[in-house]
C-alpha cells in the first residue's frame, strides 16, 4: 500500500484530477456503499436493464389488473407466469428524444433523458444503471456488464451517430460503454484472475507518462485522457484485488463459482444461442455476486438482426415497419423472442434461493426500448419490471401514467436508483420520484 | 514545450499560411463586411424575425432548441453561427414558419434569407481556416490493427474481439467523441499488447517480430528463411531416393545446382556471350540464373588447357546443340557420383566420425578387388537365367556354362603402359577352399572361335605370362588394354560363388599407366574414352561405437603410385569437383531422419557459399544462420541431448570417444550463456527504437529513462530478461502515446501550426489509417514536411502507394455506407441463398473500385460514370459479364452495358438500401439524396402508415410505395427521394439486373425527379446527376472526405475551403489528387487551436 500512495502523491503533483470525472456533474447523496455489506444485512438489489430496439407490437403492449388477476397483452405472454412480481409502467417518455430526429436520437439516452449532441459530435448523459454501478463502486468484482448481441453500426443517421442507437448504457455524458459481444471475454470479466506478473508496473509507467503529455494538450483533449487515465487505475485496481479473496462480510452469494463452463470463444453464429449465454452470464453475474448491475442490450435501435430460426428472414427493422395492421404475424414471433429472454433470466433468477427470498426478489429487472412501435413513436415507452427489489418494490401491479403531469422516464430511474441507496435531487429531466413506486 | 519556440514556430507558421492557396485570408478581418451587416440585422431583418419567429423560438420557450431572441446584436448573432445555419436549413426546406402560423411574404423571406447568406459567407471568410475543435483521436480498431501491422511486419489482427467502434464528426470512425476508453477495453489493449509482444523474436542485435509466438515457431520460421535463401539458388533432392544409397543411411537433403537451365543458357546464348554482344550478367537476369556461377561456368567451358575431365566437357559442350543441356548435365552428374561420397551427420564431432556430410571421394586406386557372385543353378525351368548361358541346351536344361567378362580399357588416354595384371582370379565360397581360375578352366578350344579385336576367351595358356612374353604369377594373368578377357565358368563349380581378383597395374610395364577395370556377367563390349567412376558406400551398423562404412568403386581408375598419371587424373577430378560438387548445401538442417543423432542443427554450405552468393547474400546467411542458432538456444539444447545421451549409455563401454565432443559443446554452451547475457541490452535498445516509431514522435530523455526504469524494475520483480523485454513492449502498445494521437496544443487563443511529427500523423493516418513510415518520418524530422513542396511530394507518394486501398476501406466505404458490408449485410436465405457467398467480393469491388481510383488519381466524375470495375469469376456471372475465365480478380472495361461501373452499379450499395426480401426504392432514394447529393430532409411525421414487409400479390415495389406516399403528409419528402429510387428499380435487393419483380410484375424505372426532369434508368440517374447536380455531389464528396481527414464535423468556416477545392478539382479534370492536396495544404489540416493559458489546472 506504500507503494500505491506515494504514486498518488506523485500524480497529484503532477495536477491529475484523481475524481472521477463522470461524477463531477451528478450530484449524489447516497449510503455509503459499505453499509449494505454490514454483517448481518441483506442480500444487495441486483439491477438488471434488457433493451430491445424498434420497439413492439403496440396494440398488444399492455397490462391491466392487479396481482393474480392481472391481465396481460399478447406480447407479454411469456412472462405471464411472473405476474404477482412484476411492475407494469406505462405512459413514460423522455422529453429529450422527441426532440431529435428518429431512431438514434431516441436511444442514445434513453436510460439518462439527457439531451443528445446531433451532427457530429456525441454527448449524451451519464445513464442510471452507470450510476448505480457507481455507487455500488467496489463492493463487487466488477462495476457492471454491458453487454450486447449485436455488433453496433457506424455511420451518421438523421445527423445524429449511430453509436447513439447501439449505446444505452453511458458511463459518462461523453463515454458511451463499451459492449461486450464475446460470451467468453464476458465470462473472463467476471472470473478471470488473469494477473501477469509485471503488469502493475507496466500501468504505473503508462500512467506516469499519460500524466507527464497530459500537461501539454488541450482542455478538451485533456478530458478525453482523463478517461484513460481513469481506466488505467481502474485496471490497476482490479489487478490489485485480484489476489484478495472475498472480504464480504455479512451476506454471502450463495454460488462461489461459476455452475457453468467457460463459453466457446468467438461469436456464436446463430442468434438464439448467442442471447441464450448471454442471459446466462446475468444470472450467473448475480449468483456469484461479481457485479450487482448488468445491462443487456439485446439488439441495436435500427437493428439488422435476423430470425431464420423463427422462420423470419426479414431484419429485426424492416419488421418493426410492418406493425400497423396486424399484417405481420412474424413481428409478434421476433416480440415473443425477446420476451422470453427477459422470462428466461427472470425464471432462472427465481430458482435461486437467497435466505427467504428469491434472486429475482432480490433484484429489479427491466425491459424496455426506445419507441412503443416500429413508427418512432417515443411518446410513451413500452417499460415493465420484474422483481421485488429486495421487497422495496411493491409488484403485481399496474401503473398507467399516461395523460398524468409526472411522466418522465427519469422519474422512474430516480425511484429505481432511490432502492439501491442511490438518492438525487435530479436526474436527466426530472426532479421528482415516481411516487407510486 | 517552452513558450518562447511555440511562438517562434507561430510566426514561420504564419509566413508559410500566407504561401498557401486560401489560408492567408484567416489572418486579417475585413470589417467592412460585418458593418453593413450590422445594420441592416437590426434595421430590416431583427424586426421581421420578432414577428415570425420568436412567439416560438424566444428564449424562454425555445422550441426546437431554437432561440432566436438572444440575438440582439450581431455581436451575439456572430457567438451562435450553428443556430443560423439550422434557420436556412428550414427556410430552404419550407418548415418555417409551420403552415398554421403567420407566413412572411415572399419580399420578407427574401429580406431574411439573403441577410443570412450573406451574413455566413461573410462567416465563413473572417474565419476560414480555423483549425476548429478537433477532439483527441484513438486510433480506431483498423488503425490500431494497420499500426500494428506496419510497425512489426507481421500481420496481425490484435483487435478482432474488441468493441465496435461509432462514427461521430461527418459520419466517421476516426473521430475523436466516438473513440471512447473504459476499463475493460484498456484491459483488451493491455492484453492485446502481451500478445502482440509474445510475437517478438529475440534476436543477438535487437528484435525481430514474427507471425509464431513460440521458440518452436521461430526456429521454423528461421529454418524455412534459411531453406527458402538455399532454394533461391538450388534444387533439394533427396539423397537417399537419388543415389541409390542403402535403406538405413538417411542422408538428409541436398540442395543441388540445378545443372540444364545453365548449360542451356551457355548453348541458347552462345554466339551472343563469345561475340559480347550480351554479358553473362544480362543472360543470367532474362534466364533467372545465378550470374556469379553461369559467369564461372561460362569461362571453364571456354578455357584452353583444362585438365582431362574438364577438357572432356568442354568438347562436349562444343558439339552440342541448344536442347542438349541434357546430355552435358548428364556427364557431369556422372562423375559426381564417383567423385563425392556423402555421410551421416548425426554422430559428426564424435571420435571416429567422418568430419563432414559430404566428402571428396577419389576413384583412383594402385590396387583394387573386384568382385563377381555366381548364381547357383536354379532348379525350376522357368527360372532359367537368360543371359550368359551360350550353351542353353535344346531341352532347356540348365547351361553347361556362365559367362563373365573382365573388361579393361585404357581411361581415355591411350593405351601406353596400361598393362594391368589380374592377380589369382578365384572362386570364393566361405568356409571352402578358394578354387584358382588356373585350376578350373581347360586349355584352349580348338579351334579358337572368331572373336572380335581385343577380345579372348579364357583359358589355362593365359596364365603366368605377360603379353610380351616374361613370366608372371602363375595363377594370374596380364593384358594390356584395351581388351575384354571372356570367362567361361562351369556352372557346377561356379554357381553359388563369387569370383574373386585383386587387380592392379604390372609394375615393370606399367609404372605410367592408367586403366579402368570391370568385372561383368555376360560378354563384355569395349568402351572408348573415359568412363564415370561410381563411388559405392554401405554402412554398417551405425551405432555410438565405431562408424563402420565400406566404400568401393566401379570403373575407378587404375594408377601407380605417385605416378604421373596419377596427378594428372588427381588433378583433374579436383577440377570437376571445384565446378560441380554434387550438392552445395546441407538442406536439412535438422537431421531427423537419422538413426542415431546428436547433432541437433547441422550447417554445411561453404560450396554455396563460394559458387554464388555475394558479399551481402552470404553476409545475410550468416545473419540468419546466427539467428538460427541464438533463437533456437541450440547450444544449450545440444548440451541437454549430450547429457541425456551420456546417462543411457554410461553403462556402455565408449572407450572416450565422446571426451572430445563432450568438451567442445561444454565450452559452446558456456560461451552461449555469456552471449546471452552480452546481447541483453540489444533487446532493450531495440524497445526503445520501436517506441520511437510505436510513438511517433522523437523519445526525450524521460522517456527512455522510463522504459529503461521499467525493463529494471520487472528484473527486479523476478521476471527473466526475455518476459520483462515482452512486458516492456507490451507496455509501449498500451501507452497513451501510441493509442492516441496526442498533439501539443499552442498557449492562448491563435491557431499555431502543428510539429512536423504531428503532420506525419496527420498525413499518414489520413491517407493510410496508419503510422508514418520511414521515410515521411524523414521527412517530419528534418523540419521539411513543413514546407508545401516536400509536404506535396509526400501527399503524392502515399496516394500513388497501394496502401491507400485502406482509405478506400475506412473513407470511401463508410461515406457510402457500405463498410464492412461483408459483415453487416444479410438477405433473406430463401430468396437469395446465393448472396452468402457473394458478400465478400460484392465487398471487395468496391474497395478495389475505389481504391483504383485513388491511386491512380482518377477524376473524380469517374466515381458515376466509370465504364470499368473489379470482379472475380463468381461476381462476374452473377454480374451477367461473358467471357470470364479463371478465378482471380481483374479489372473489366465495358461494363455500363451490364448496368456497373461507378457507385450506382455496386451490388454494395443497392443491397445495403433494400430490405432483406425487397428493394426499397425509399432508402435508395434516401441514400441518393443524403449520402451522395448531401440533401438534408426534414424529420419523417409522426405515425407514418406502414408498409408490408412483403410485397403484396400483383404489386410491384414501386407501387407498393407509390400508394404510401400519396398520403400528403408523406408526399412532401417522398416526391424528393422515391423518384431516384425508382430509377434503380432494375436492380434488386441483392443488386442484380432484373426486368421484372420476384412477383412478376414489370420493371418500371422511368420517373420525374424533384426539380421536374424526367429520367429513366440509372443511365438516366448517371447522367442527370452528372450534369444538373455535378456540384452537389462533389460538393458532398469534398466535405466528406474533408471530414474524414480533419477527424470532425466541418463547421461554416471550412466553407471556403470546400469553395476552394471544387474550384481546382474543376481546372483540373476533378482528379483525386487535387482535393487531398488542397486539404493538406490547408490551416485546418495543418494547424491546431490554441487553449487558453490556465490549462493543466485541476
Amino acid at each position: 500500500m506504500t507503494h500505491r500512495f506515494s504514486r498518488r502523491t506523485w500524480l497529484r503533483g503532477a495536477g491529475v484530477t484523481m475524481a472521477l470525472p463522470w461524477m463531477e456533474s451528478l450530484p449524489v447523496w447516497g449510503d455509503e456503499p459499505s453499509k449494505s455489506s454490514q454483517p448481518g444485512s441483506e442480500a444487495p438489489v441486483r439491477v438488471g436493464v434488457l433493451f430491445a430496439g424498434n420497439g413492439f407490437h403496440a396494440g398488444h403492449w399492455w397490462a391491466k389488473g392487479s396481482g393474480s388477476k392481472m391481465e396481460l397483452g399478447k406480447v407479454l405472454e411469456p412472462v405471464a407466469e411472473f405476474r404477482e412480481k412484476m411492475l407494469f409502467v406505462g405512459g413514460l417518455y423522455n422529453e429529450q428524444a422527441l426532440k431529435g430526429n428518429i431512431h438514434s436520437s431516441q436511444t442514445g439516452n434513453v436510460l439518462s433523458g439527457a439531451s443528445l449532441a446531433s451532427g457530429g459530435d456525441i454527448v449524451s448523459g451519464t445513464s442510471f444503471d452507470q450510476v448505480i454501478a457507481r455507487h455500488y463502486g467496489r463492493s463487487t468484482r466488477v462495476p457492471s456488464l454491458v453487454l450486447g448481441c449485436e455488433r453496433s453500426n457506424p455511420g451518421i443517421h438523421k445527423n445524429y451517430s449511430m453509436l447513439y442507437s447501439s449505446h444505452i448504457s453511458w458511463s459518462s455524458p461523453t463515454t458511451p460503454t463499451p459492449l461486450e459481444l464475446y460470451p467468453a471475454l464476458a465470462f473472463d470479466r467476471l472470473f478471470k484472475n488473469r494477473v501477469q506478473k509485471g503488469e502493475q508496473s507496466v500501468l504505473d509507467a503508462v500512467l506516469g507518462e499519460a500524466s507527464r503529455f497530459r500537461r501539454r494538450v488541450s482542455r478538451r483533449d485533456q478530458q478525453k485522457l482523463d478517461e484513460y487515465l481513469n481506466s488505467v487505475r481502474e485496471v490497476e485496481q482490479r489487478i490489485e484485488g485480484a489476489g484478495r479473496s472475498g472480504e464480504l462480510q455479512g451476506w454471502r452469494p450463495t454460488l462461489e463459482k461459476p455452475n457453468i463452463p467457460r463459453p466457446p470463444n468467438g461469436i456464436p453464429q446463430n442468434i438464439k444461442d448467442h442471447m441464450k449465454l448471454m442471459c446466462d452470464l446475468v444470472v450467473l453475474a448475480f449468483q456469484t455476486d461479481m457485479t450487482r448491475v448488468c445491462t443487456l442490450k439485446l439488439n441495436n435501435d435500427h437493428s439488422y438482426l435476423q430470425f431464420p430460426h423463427l422462420g423470419v428472414e426479414v431484419g429485426h427493422h424492416e419488421l418493426s415497419h410492418s406493425d400497423r395492421g396486424k399484417q405481420s404475424p412474424d413481428w409478434m414471433k421476433v416480440n415473443h423472442f425477446f420476451m422470453q429472454q427477459y422470462a428466461y433470466i427472470a425464471r432462472k433468477l427465481d430458482a435461486i434461493q437467497e435466505g427467504e427470498r428469491t434472486a429475482l426478489d432480490n433484484s429489479m429487472l427491466m425491459m424496455c426500448s426506445s419507441m412503443m412501435s416500429g413508427i418512432h413513436d417515443a411518446t410513451k415507452l413500452p417499460v415493465v419490471i420484474l422483481g421485488r427489489g429486495g421487497g422495496k418494490l411493491e409488484t403485481g401491479r399496474v401503473l398507467g401514467y399516461h395523460g398524468k403531469p409526472n411522466r418522465k422516464m427519469c422519474s422512474l430511474f430516480l425511484s429505481l436508483m432511490e432502492k439501491c441507496g442511490v438518492r438525487m435531487k435530479a436526474f436527466g429531466d426530472s426532479t421528482e420520484k415516481l411516487a407510486e413506486v | 514545450m517552452n513558450l518562447f519556440s511555440r511562438r517562434a514556430r507561430l510566426v514561420v507558421a504564419v509566413m508559410i499560411a500566407f504561401c498557401l492557396a486560401g489560408v492567408g485570408r484567416c489572418l486579417a478581418e475585413d470589417a467592412k463586411p460585418f458593418a453593413k451587416l450590422d445594420a441592416d440585422y437590426t434595421k430590416s431583418v431583427r424586426p421581421l424575425l420578432t414577428r415570425f419567429c420568436l412567439g416560438c423560438h424566444s428564449t424562454k420557450k425555445k422550441v426546437g432548441e431554437l432561440d432566436l431572441e438572444q440575438f440582439t446584436t450581431l455581436a451575439r448573432v456572430r457567438k451562435g453561427t450553428r443556430s443560423w445555419l439550422k434557420v436556412v436549413e428550414m427556410l430552404d426546406n419550407g418548415e418555417m414558419p409551420p403552415k398554421k402560423s403567420a407566413q412572411p411574404d415572399a419580399a420578407a423571406r427574401k429580406t431574411i434569407r439573403d441577410w443570412v447568406e450573406r451574413y455566413l459567407s461573410a462567416e465563413a471568410l473572417a474565419r476560414a481556416g480555423d483549425p476548429g475543435p478537433v477532439v483527441l483521436r484513438r486510433l480506431n480498431n483498423a488503425e490500431y490493427t494497420y499500426t500494428i501491422r506496419d510497425l512489426i511486419g507481421v500481420p496481425l489482427s490484435p483487435a478482432k474481439e474488441f468493441p465496435t467502434e461509432g462514427a461521430a464528426g461527418e459520419g466517421f470512425t476516426n473521430t475523436g467523441n466516438a473513440l471512447v476508453m473504459s476499463p475493460a477495453l484498456l484491459r483488451k489493449y493491455l492484453d492485446a499488447g502481451q500478445k502482440v509482444a509474445r510475437h517478438a523474436m529475440l534476436v543477438p542485435d535487437g528484435i525481430r517480430f514474427s507471425a509464431g509466438d513460440s521458440r518452436r515457431d521461430w526456429t521454423d520460421q528461421l529454418l524455412s528463411e534459411i531453406r527458402s535463401l538455399y532454394g533461391r539458388f538450388t534444387v533439394t533432392v533427396k539423397l537417399h531416393s537419388h543415389y541409390n544409397l542403402p535403406r538405413m543411411s538417411h542422408l538428409g537433403n541436398a540442395g543441388q545446382v540445378p545443372l540444364e537451365p545453365y548449360f542451356a543458357a551457355t548453348l541458347v546464348d552462345r554466339k551472343a556471350l563469345t561475340t559480347g554482344q550480351v554479358s553473362v550478367a544480362e543472360v543470367a537476369r532474362r534466364r533467372g540464373l545465378n550470374a556469379r556461377y553461369l559467369q564461372r561456368l561460362w569461362s571453364e567451358l571456354n578455357q584452353k588447357d583444362q585438365s582431362s575431365l574438364l577438357a572432356e566437357l568442354a568438347r562436349r559442350w562444343q558439339q552440342a546443340k541448344p536442347g542438349q543441356e541434357k546430355e552435358l548435365a548428364e556427364w557431369v552428374k556422372g562423375w559426381q557420383r564417383g567423385l563425392w561420397v556423402f555421410n551421416p551427420v548425426g554422430l559428426i564431432g564424435k571420435k571416429g566420425s567422418r568430419p563432414r556430410w559430404m566428402e571428396a571421394a577419389l576413384p583412383l586406386l594402385v590396387e583394387q578387388e573386384l568382385k563377381l557372385p555366381i548364381p547357383a543353378p536354379k532348379p525350376k525351368k522357368e527360372a532359367k537365367k537368360k543371359t550368359a548361358d551360350k550353351d542353353e541346351k535344346a531341352d532347356g536344361k540348365t547351361p553347361a556354362t556362365i559367362t563373365v567378362s573382365l573388361v579393361v580399357t585404357d581411361a581415355g588416354d591411350g593405351n601406353t603402359n596400361d598393362f594391368v595384371l589380374l592377380q589369382k582370379p578365384r572362386l570364393v565360397l566361405k568356409d571352402k577352399p578358394d578354387i584358382l581360375l588356373k585350376d578350373l578352366l581347360k586349355p584352349a578350344r580348338e579351334p579358337q572361335p572368331k572373336l572380335p579385336q581385343g577380345h579372348r576367351v579364357l583359358d589355362a595358356s593365359h596364365f603366368g605370362k605377360h603379353p610380351d612374353g616374361k613370366a608372371i604369377d602363375a595363377a594370374s594373368i596380364c593384358v594390356q588394354a584395351p581388351s575384354v578377357i571372356r570367362i567361361e565358368l562351369p556352372v557346377e563349380a561356379a554357381g553359388g560363388r563369387e569370383l574373386v581378383t585383386t587387380i592392379r597395374l604390372d609394375a615393370r610395364t606399367g609404372a605410367d599407366g592408367s586403366a579402368q577395370v570391370d568385372l561383368v556377367s555376360g560378354i563384355g563390349q569395349i568402351t572408348a574414352g573415359l568412363k564415370a567412376s561410381e563411388v559405392n558406400v554401405t554402412y554398417g551398423k551405425i551405432n555410438i561405437g565405431a562408424d563402420v562404412r565400406d566404400v568401393s568403386f566401379r570403373n575407378a581408375v587404375l594408377v601407380s603410385e605417385s605416378s604421373p598419371a596419377r596427378s594428372r587424373f588427381a588433378t583433374a577430378m579436383t577440377d570437376h569437383r571445384s565446378l560441380f560438387p554434387a550438392a552445395l548445401c546441407y538442406t536439412q538442417i535438422v537431421p531427423v531422419d537419422e538413426l542415431l543423432t546428436l547433432t541437433l542443427m547441422y550447417r554445411e554450405d561453404d560450396h554455396l557459399v563460394r559458387l554464388m552468393l555475394d558479399t551481402q547474400q552470404a553476409a545475410r546467411l550468416e545473419t540468419l544462420w546466427d539467428q538460427l542458432i541464438y533463437v533456437s538456444r541450440e547450444p544449450l539444447r545440444h548440451s541437454d541431448v549430450l547429457d541425456s545421451l551420456l546417462e543411457t549409455t554410461i553403462d556402455h563401454p565408449q572407450q572416450g570417444i565422446f571426451d572430445q565432443m563432450v568438451k567442445d559443446v561444454r565450452k559452446r554452451t558456456q560461451r552461449f550463456r555469456q552471449r546471452l547475457k552480452e546481447t541483453e541490452p540489444q533487446h532493450l535498445d531495440a524497445v526503445i527504437h520501436l517506441a520511437e516509431r510505436a510513438w511517433r514522435r522523437p523519445l526525450d530523455f524521460a522517456d527512455r529513462a522510463a522504459l529503461r526504469g521499467l525493463y529494471r524494475k520487472l528484473r527486479t520483480l523476478d521476471l527473466s530478461h526475455d518476459a520483462a523485454i515482452r512486458m516492456t513492449l507490451a507496455r509501449v502498445f498500451v501507452s497513451s502515446s501510441f493509442l492516441y494521437r496526442l498533439e501539443e496544443s499552442p498557449v492562448g487563443e491563435t491557431p499555431a501550426e502543428v510539429s512536423g511529427w504531428e503532420l506525419a500523423s496527420r498525413l499518414s493516418y489520413f491517407l493510410w489509417s496508419t503510422t508514418p513510415d520511414d521515410q515521411l518520418r524523414q521527412a517530419a524530422g528534418s523540419g521539411r514536411l513543413s514546407r508545401r513542396g516536400p509536404l506535396l511530394d509526400q501527399s503524392r507518394r502515399l496516394l500513388s502507394d497501394p496502401r491507400v486501398r485502406r482509405l478506400a476501406t475506412e473513407f470511401a466505404c463508410q461515406w457510402i455506407h457500405v463498410h464492412d458490408f461483408d459483415l453487416n449485410i444479410k438477405k433473406s436465405k430463401k430468396q437469395f441463398p446465393e448472396f452468402t457467398k457473394l458478400r465478400g467480393d460484392m465487398y471487395e469491388e468496391t474497395i478495389r473500385f475505389f481504391a483504383d481510383l485513388f491511386q491512380h488519381d482518377r477524376s473524380l466524375l469517374g466515381l458515376l460514370d466509370s465504364d470499368h470495375t473489379f470482379v472475380n469469376k463468381r461476381l462476374g456471372d452473377f454480374y451477367g459479364i461473358p467471357g470470364l475465365k479463371g478465378d482471380g480478380w481483374r479489372r473489366v472495361e465495358g461494363v455500363r452495358k451490364y448496368g456497373r461501373g461507378g457507385v450506382l452499379g455496386l451490388a454494395t450499395t443497392l443491397a445495403t438500401q433494400s430490405g432483406a426480401t425487397r428493394t426499397s426504392p425509399i432508402l435508395r432514394g434516401n441514400w441518393i439524396s443524403e449520402v451522395l447529393l448531401g440533401e438534408r430532409l426534414p424529420r419523417p411525421p409522426k405515425n407514418v402508415p406502414q408498409l408490408a414487409d412483403e410485397v403484396p400479390v400483383g404489386l410491384s415495389e414501386r407501387q407498393l410505395i407509390e400508394r404510401h406516399s400519396s398520403d400528403a403528409a408523406c408526399a412532401k419528402c417522398h416526391s424528393r427521394i422515391d423518384p431516384f429510387g425508382f430509377a434503380l428499380e432494375h436492380y434488386d435487393a441483392i443488386g442484380r439486373r432484373r426486368e421484372k419483380t420476384a412477383g412478376g410484375v414489370a420493371i418500371d424505372s422511368k420517373t420525374t425527379l424533384p426539380d421536374g426532369t424526367k429520367i429513366d434508368g440509372v443511365d438516366g440517374l448517371r447522367g442527370y446527376l452528372l450534369k444538373q447536380r455535378r456540384e452537389a455531389f462533389l460538393r458532398q464528396f469534398c466535405r466528406k472526405l474533408l471530414g474524414y481527414a480533419l477527424g470532425r464535423e466541418l463547421q461554416l468556416s471550412d466553407r471556403p475551403l470546400v469553395d476552394e477545392m471544387l474550384k481546382r478539382l474543376a481546372g483540373n479534370k476533378y482528379r483525386f489528387s487535387v482535393a487531398v492536396e488542397t486539404i493538406v495544404t490547408s490551416g485546418q489540416f495543418r494547424m491546431i487551436r490554441g487553449t487558453p493559458a490556465d490549462r493543466g489546472k485541476p
